[in-house]
């Protein structure tokens, strides 16, 4: 038996960081994603773009505070690539 | 950053990750220690006001102390679901968890009142579920045991009907409770946020 392909989007250490953090949560603020993974803004940036045009996540942007504030929420497509993902992974590592 | 992962890197980024994201509970620390310091307050001044008419003994500080808390509580959590970075699906059950305390509560009270019972044992057996819930939900050790105070200080309460004895089981349960656990849940709280 071969081993499943691993998603090209998801297999990529900030992208999949990004998506772990949104599965476990309703959605989260970009500050937050800049905090909890390190990342710098404009990579941060970039691989959020990627993950929605993807189809992954939802990216609303609004005001809080008078500030602009951009909240990601994982879609319901990114939650089923993002399970693939970890069947293939647990596949791999034979779990 | 399109460097190749191992399969066990991306199990580390996954599991490091949303062990991030499920410690990212809202500050539920405020709210222990505010309601443990009204409510030891209320009760000590129901205590102490002895010689007042026992509607008023009663009514004022329960009274003031539900609608500061009340008032308190709300603008402190509209305020912090503004700002919060976060929306944390754990924080949404421990608000469902408090909310159908509070309206089991007032059933409670009014059931009690309207039949002439002294409503506070039972409310403090009932305290010691969302309590209970909440340490679960956070696995915060303390309010697990916070919990079990509680239910064995409300079942106690039925056993004597002393004032004194009342006072002390019921301020002893929202000390040990609510206010030591609130403390130690502050300063774990303190410590994510500067981790």
């Amino acid at each position: 038996m071969g081993f499943a392909p691993l998603d090209p989007i998801l297999h990529n250490q900030l992208r999949l960081a990004v998506m772990s953090l949104l599965v476990a949560v309703d959605s989260a603020d970009f500050n937050y994603l800049l905090e909890r993974t390190g990342a710098t803004r404009g990579n941060l940036s970039v691989q959020i773009t990627k993950l929605k045009e993807a189809g992954y996540i939802e990216v609303t942007k609004s005001f809080k505070d008078n500030y602009p504030n951009t909240a990601c929420r994982v879609s319901a497509q990114g939650l089923r690539a993002f399970e693939a993902y970890v069947a293939a992974i647990k596949g791999y590592l034979g779990k | 950053m399109e460097q190749t992962l191992t399969p066990e890197e991306s199990l580390k980024v996954i599991e490091s990750m949303i062990g991030q994201a499920k410690r990212s509970f809202s500050r539920l620390s405020f709210y222990f220690l505010l309601w443990g310091v009204l409510l030891t307050g209320a009760m000590l001044a129901t205590y102490l006001l002895d010689d007042l008419e026992p509607s008023i003994r009663h009514g004022l500080p329960w009274g003031v102390a539900g609608i500061a808390g009340g008032l308190i509580s709300s603008v402190y959590g509209a305020r912090q679901s503004k700002h919060e970075p976060v929306n944390n699906p754990m924080d949404r059950i421990v608000g469902w968890v408090w909310g159908g305390f509070v309206i089991t509560m007032l059933l409670l009270l009014f059931g009690t009142l309207r039949n002439g019972i002294d409503p506070g044992a039972p409310i403090t057996l009932l305290t010691g579920l969302p309590t209970f819930l909440t340490g679960q939900i956070l696995r915060f050790r303390p309010l697990i045991l916070g919990g079990l105070l509680f239910w064995a200080c409300g079942i106690a309460m039925h056993f004597t009907t002393e004032a004194g004895i009342l006072t002390a089981l019921y301020c002893g349960a929202m000390v040990l409770g609510y206010i030591i656990p609130g403390l130690m849940l502050k300063r774990q709280e303190d410590g994510l946020r500067t981790a």
